[in-house]
C-alpha cells in the first residue's frame, strides 16, 4: 500500500471566477497541486477557501475559468463523476444510517457487490480505528468518531482526490493534535492527493507539503510553509502567517542603512527610498544600542516572554527566551540582525529583493 | 426567598391551579358531557336537572354501529375518503416541497407564491363552481370527484408544511451523497427522505384529520354513497331530532379516530401547527 | 471556441437541475391548476352569468348584473358586516386568551403535558360535530348544561340559539372555544423558546414583571402573535360547519356570513350566478385581509 506509485491526482485551476449575485467570491484562481501532494488552502475566514474546493468537488460551478484533473476538463463534469472524496466541515453524516451503512454507501451507490462492500467498509473503517462501532448511528458518536467516519466514508472508495474543509475545527484542542497527525499519516500511507481548508496557519505549517494563502477570493502566495513563512510576498501575507505575525516597522533607506527614529541599521546594497521593514518577534532581541520604544505589556507566556513595545506610534512584539519580568512603562532598546529582515514596498505591498539580500542562507 | 414572601407564593400557587383545572374542565367538558350522555338511556336523558348518577348502557354505542341508525358504512366512507386523500398528497407534495426547499427550480418565488394563495381559496368559493362541474361530468356523489375536491385544501398545505421540514435539512447532505455518487434521484430516496419521515408523518396527520373533518364539500358533493361521518352526524340531527344520547354515541364513534390521533400524536401535532409560526412563518 | 462550449456546458448542467425540478414539481403543480385554479376562473365567469337552476330558460350572459345586485342587497351588506364582527371577535380573543392561558401555564412547573393533550381535543373535533355538541348538549333548553347554569343561577332560559343576538353571541363563543387552543399552543411553543437570559437581564434591572411583558415579551413574541393572526382570520373568513349546524346561519339571517350567505343563495336558492359573484367577493376580501395582515409581517421584522 505504501510503495503505490503516485501517478494521479494532478489537479489544475485555471483563472476560476465564482459570483454570488453581484458579489465576486473568487477572483480567478490559478494553482496547480501536484500527484499525491498534501496542499493547502490557507486564509482568513469569508476569503473563499471553500468556495475553491467546492468548485474542485463540482459542488459549485465556476463563471469563468478551467479545472482540469489528470489532463482532463471536469470543469463541469457532476461531482460523482470527478472520483473525489470530500470530509465536510460538520461531517455530513447521514443520521439515519449505521456508521457501516454510512461507509458503505459510495460503494452502494457504485455498484459493488455486497460481499466487497462489507469487507471494504470494515478495511475502511480499521484504518481509522472505529471498526468496534460500525453498528452505532452517527448521534451516538464523540465528535472525533464522527470526524473518523467521515474520513472512513471518504477512504473507503479509493478516490484520486481527498477534499478536507476545515476538518478539525470542531474538535477540541488536544483531539485536534492527535488528528493532525492521524491525517498525515493516513496521507502517507494512501497516497491520495488531499486538499486541506484551513484557517488554522499552524496546522496548515504543520501539515502541508504546499499551501496558498487566499484573501478576499484571491491566491497571495504559494509555496512550501518554510517558503511562505520565510519569505511573504506580501505585506498582506507577512501580516498575516506567523502567530504573532511579523513586526511591520516603517523606515527609510539610504546610503545602504535603513534609517529607523532614533536608530541606523546597515544594509548593503539596499535600494533606497521609503520601505516597510519586517522582522520576526523572535528575531528581536532588547540591547544597549537599538531602537528606543516603551514596554507596554509584556505577556508571560511559560518558556517565554512576549513583550509589546511602543517604538513611535508602532507596536512591535518580540519574543524573548528569557521570562524575567520587566516593569511596564520601562524605556527599552529593540535590535536586530540585517539578515533577520525582509523589506517592502509601501506603495506596492511587494516583497523588495536585492543582490545582497538574495545571497543570504 | 425569604419566609414573608412564602405565604403569598403558596397563594399563587392555589390561584394558578385552580384557574388551570377550570381552563382543562372547559376545553375537556362538551366531550366528557357527550360521553356521560351517551351512556344513558333515552328516558334518563329527558330528566331534568341532568342525572349524573344513573345505571349505564352501552346501547347507543351499539345502535351507532348496528340497526338503521348505523353510521358503520359513513365509517368506512371516511377511512376510505381520508386515506385515500391523504396517500395521494403525499405523493404529489413531498417531491414538489423538496424542489421548492432545494432545487434552482424556475420562478420559484412566484410557484411558491402562488401554492400559499391556492390555500387561501375559501372552500364556499370552490364548492359551487364544483357542484357544477361535477354534476355536467357526471361524478357527483363519487369518490373520484370527492378526493379531487379534497386534494383542493389539503395539498398546499401539505407541500408547506414539508418545505419548512426540508429546509432544517443541511444542504451538506446532498452534497455528500452527490460527490458519493448518488444520483439527484437517489440522493432523495436514500438521504433526504429517511430524514423527513418526522415530517411527514406530521403532514400525514393533519391531512387525514382534514380530510376526516370536512363537511361543506361532503354535504353538498357527496350523496347517498359517498356519505362520510361529518354528514351523516348532521343528518341524524335533522332526523332523530331529540335522540340525544345516540346523537351523542353516535358522535363519539365518529370523533373516535380523531381524538385518538390527536391524543397519540399530539405532539406532532402541536409541532404542525408551531413550525410555521415559531419559525417565522416559512421563508418564502 | 472553448468559451463558447464553456458556456454551453453551464448551461447543460443547470438545465439538467431545473429538468429534475420540474419534473418534481409539475404533477402537484398540475393537479393545484386544475383542482383549484380551473374552478376558481369558472366560478369568476359564472359571476358574470345568470344560472338559476329553479329557472334554467333565464340562463346567459348578465354581465355585471350580478355584481350590480350585490352592492344593493341588504343581505350581502347585513352578512359582510357579520363577517367583520364575527372574524374581528373571534381573531381578538382567541388571541387574547390564548396568550393569557399561554402565559399562566408558563408558571405552571409541571404537568403542561396535560394542557397539550386537552388543548388538543377541541382541535381534532369536526367542526360540524362542535356545533352540534353545542347545539344540544350545551344550549339546548331544557337539556343543556348552559340552560341549566343559568336557571340555577336563577336567570332563567335564556332562548340561547333561538334569538338574534344570543344566536350571533353563541356562534363566536363556539368559535373561540374551538379554535383559542390553537393560539394557545402555538404561542406557549414560541414562549417557551425565547432566550431566558434576555429576562434575567430584565430581572436584573428590576424590570417589573409588566414591562418586561410588554418591552421584551411582545415584541420577541410578534412575529408568531402575526401569524396566529393571519392562520386564525383565514379560518373565521371562512368558517361554515360549525354555524351551520349550531343555527344554520338563523334565526333569519342573524348569523348568516357571507361564507353562508353565498352558500345559501346558490344551494338554497339555486342562484348560482349571484352565489357566484358573493362568493368571489369572499374570495377578494379573504385575499385583501391576508395580503394586509402579510405586509405587517414583513413591514415589522425586516427581510
Ligand atoms: N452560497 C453563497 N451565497 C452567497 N455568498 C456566498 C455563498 N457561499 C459563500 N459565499 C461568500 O463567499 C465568500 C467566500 O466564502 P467561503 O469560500 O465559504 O470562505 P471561507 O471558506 O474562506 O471561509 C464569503 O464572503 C461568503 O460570504
Ligand atoms: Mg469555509
Amino acid at each position: 500500500m505504501t510503495t503505490r506509485a503516485i501517478t494521479q491526482g494532478e489537479v489544475i485551476l485555471e483563472g476560476i471566477v465564482k459570483n454570488y449575485g453581484t458579489f465576486r467570491a473568487l477572483k480567478g484562481i490559478d494553482l496547480r497541486i501536484a500527484p499525491g501532494e498534501f496542499f493547502a488552502l490557507l486564509g482568513p475566514s469569508g476569503s473563499g477557501k471553500s468556495t475553491t474546493l467546492r468548485v474542485i468537488a463540482g459542488l459549485e460551478v465556476p463563471d469563468a475559468g478551467r479545472m482540469l484533473v489528470d489532463g482532463t476538463e471536469m470543469t463541469f463534469a457532476p461531482p460523482g463523476e470527478r472520483n473525489v472524496a470530500m470530509v465536510f466541515q460538520n461531517y455530513a453524516l447521514y443520521p439515519h444510517m449505521t456508521l457501516e451503512q454510512n461507509i458503505g454507501f459510495p460503494l452502494k451507490m457504485d455498484g459493488v457487490p455486497k460481499a466487497e462492500i462489507a469487507a471494504r467498509v470494515q478495511d475502511a473503517a480499521r484504518k481509522v480505528r472505529i471498526d468496534h462501532l460500525l453498528a452505532r448511528r452517527p448521534g451516538q458518536l464523540s465528535g472525533g468518531q464522527q470526524q473518523r467516519t467521515a474520513l472512513a466514508r471518504a477512504i473507503v472508495r479509493e478516490p484520486r482526490l481527498f477534499l478536507l474543509d476545515e476538518p478539525l475545527s470542531n474538535l477540541d484542542a488536544q483531539l485536534r493534535l492527535e488528528t493532525r497527525i492521524e491525517l498525515k499519516r493516513l496521507h502517507a500511507s494512501l497516497g491520495v492527493t488531499t486538499i486541506y481548508v484551513t484557517h488554522d496557519q499552524e496546522e496548515a505549517m504543520t501539515i502541508a507539503d504546499r499551501m496558498a494563502v487566499f484573501r478576499d477570493g484571491e491566491i497571495m502566495q504559494i509555496g512550501a510553509p518554510a517558503e511562505v513563512f520565510g519569505r511573504p510576498d506580501t505585506l498582506d501575507v507577512a501580516a498575516f502567517i506567523g502567530s504573532p505575525p511579523m513586526n511591520l516597522i516603517p523606515a527609510r533607506i539610504e546610503g545602504g542603512e535603513a534609517h529607523f527614529p532614533g536608530w541606523r541599521l546597515a544594509l548593503p546594497g539596499a535600494p533606497a527610498g521609503d520601505v516597510v521593514v519586517g522582522v520576526r518577534p523572535g528575531r528581536i532581541r532588547l540591547a544597549d544600542d537599538g531602537l528606543p520604544g516603551k514596554l507596554l505589556l509584556s505577556e508571560n507566556l511559560g518558556e517565554a516572554m512576549l513583550l509589546n513595545v511602543d517604538v513611535d506610534g508602532t507596536l512591535v512584539k518580540l519574543r524573548l527566551p528569557d521570562v524575567s519580568p520587566i516593569a511596564e512603562g520601562t524605556a527599552v532598546r529593540l535590535a536586530f540582525d540585517g539578515s533577520d529582515i525582509l523589506l517592502f514596498d509601501p506603495e506596492t505591498r511587494r516583497r523588495l529583493d536585492w543582490p545582497e539580500m538574495e545571497s543570504r542562507p | 426567598m425569604s419566609s414573608t414572601r412564602r405565604r403569598p407564593a403558596t397563594l399563587r400557587r392555589v390561584i394558578l391551579t385552580v384557574a388551570a383545572a377550570l381552563i382543562l374542565f372547559i376545553w375537556a367538558f362538551p366531550v366528557l358531557w357527550a360521553v356521560v350522555v351517551s351512556l344513558k338511556s333515552e328516558s334518563e336523558v329527558l330528566a331534568y336537572p341532568p342525572s349524573v348518577i344513573f345505571e349505564p348502557t352501552l346501547r347507543n354505542f351499539r345502535d351507532a354501529l348496528t340497526g338503521n341508525l348505523s353510521i358503520a358504512s359513513s365509517l368506512m366512507t371516511s377511512i376510505i375518503l381520508a386515506t385515500a386523500t391523504t396517500v395521494l398528497t403525499i405523493i404529489l407534495a413531498v417531491p414538489a416541497a423538496y424542489a421548492f426547499a432545494r432545487l434552482r427550480l424556475p420562478a420559484r418565488q412566484g410557484l411558491g407564491f402562488y401554492t400559499l394563495v391556492t390555500q387561501m381559496i375559501p372552500p364556499v368559493g370552490l364548492v359551487i363552481p364544483y357542484y357544477l362541474i361535477l354534476n355536467r361530468v357526471g361524478l357527483l356523489d363519487t369518490y373520484t370527484g370527492m378526493i379531487t375536491v379534497y386534494l383542493t385544501f389539503s395539498l398546499p398545505f401539505a407541500i408547506w408544511l414539508m418545505v419548512s421540514y426540508l429546509e432544517d435539512i443541511p444542504r451538506e447532505m446532498e452534497e455528500a451523497a452527490y460527490l458519493d455518487k448518488a444520483s439527484r434521484l437517489q440522493a432523495l430516496w436514500h438521504v433526504i427522505l429517511p430524514q423527513i419521515r418526522g415530517g411527514i408523518g406530521v403532514t400525514t396527520v393533519f391531512v387525514f384529520l382534514n380530510a376526516w373533518n370536512e363537511f361543506l364539500f361532503a354535504v353538498q358533493l357527496g350523496g347517498n354513497r359517498i356519505r362520510p361521518v361529518t354528514v351523516a352526524m348532521h343528518n341524524f340531527v335533522s332526523i332523530e331530532q331529540t335522540l340525544w344520547a345516540k346523537l351523542a354515541a353516535a358522535a363519539l364513534v365518529a370523533m373516535l379516530p380523531v381524538i385518538v390521533i390527536g391524543i397519540l400524536a399530539q405532539r406532532q401535532i402541536v409541532k404542525g401547527l408551531t413550525v410555521g409560526a415559531v419559525k417565522g412563518g416559512g421563508r418564502r | 471556441m472553448s468559451s463558447g462550449r464553456a458556456h454551453a456546458d453551464r448551461r447543460a448542467l443547470a438545465a439538467g437541475e431545473r429538468r429534475f425540478a420540474i419534473l418534481l414539481v409539475a404533477p402537484a403543480l398540475l393537479v393545484l391548476l386544475a383542482t383549484t385554479t380551473v374552478p376558481i376562473a369558472f366560478l369568476i365567469w359564472n359571476s358574470f352569468q345568470t344560472i338559476n337552476l329553479a329557472m334554467p330558460f333565464l340562463d346567459g350572459f348578465a354581465g355585471l348584473a350580478n355584481y350590480r345586485q350585490m352592492s344593493g342587497d341588504p343581505a350581502f351588506w347585513h352578512s359582510l358586516q357579520l363577517t367583520a364582527i364575527y372574524t374581528g371577535s373571534t381573531v381578538v380573543m382567541q388571541l387574547v386568551i390564548g396568550l393569557g392561558l399561554a402565559l399562566l401555564v408558563l408558571q405552571i412547573p409541571r404537568g403542561q403535558w396535560l394542557f397539550r393533550i386537552f388543548a388538543i381535543l377541541p382541535i381534532v373535533l369536526a367542526p360540524v360535530v362542535v356545533g352540534l355538541f353545542w347545539r344540544t348538549l350545551m344550549f339546548a333548553p331544557n337539556f343543556g348544561m348552559i340552560d341549566f347554569a343559568t336557571r340555577a343561577l336563577g336567570l332563567g332560559t335564556v332562548n340561547w340559539l333561538g334569538s338574534p343576538t344570543p344566536a350571533l353571541v353563541s356562534v363566536i363563543v363556539i368559535h373561540t372555544w374551538q379554535w383559542t387552543p390553537f393560539a394557545f399552543l402555538v404561542l406557549l411553543a414560541s414562549l417557551a423558546s425565547l432566550p431566558e437570559d434576555l429576562y434575567e437581564a430584565a430581572r436584573l434591572d428590576r424590570a417589573s414583571a409588566w414591562r418586561r411583558f410588554i418591552h421584551i415579551t411582545l415584541p420577541l413574541l410578534r412575529p408568531a402573535i402575526v401569524i396566529v393572526i393571519i392562520m386564525r382570520a383565514m379560518t373565521a373568513l371562512s368558517a361554515f360547519a360549525a354555524i351551520y349546524a349550531a343555527t344554520g346561519g338563523g334565526p333569519g339571517t342573524a348569523t348568516e356570513i357571507l361564507n353562508l350567505y353565498a352558500y345559501r343563495i346558490s344551494f338554497t336558492q339555486l342562484d348560482f350566478g349571484y352565489g357566484s359573484a358573493l362568493a368571489v367577493a369572499l374570495l377578494v376580501l379573504t385575499l385583501a385581509v391576508s395580503g394586509f395582515l402579510f405586509r405587517i409581517r414583513t413591514a415589522g421584522s425586516g427581510p
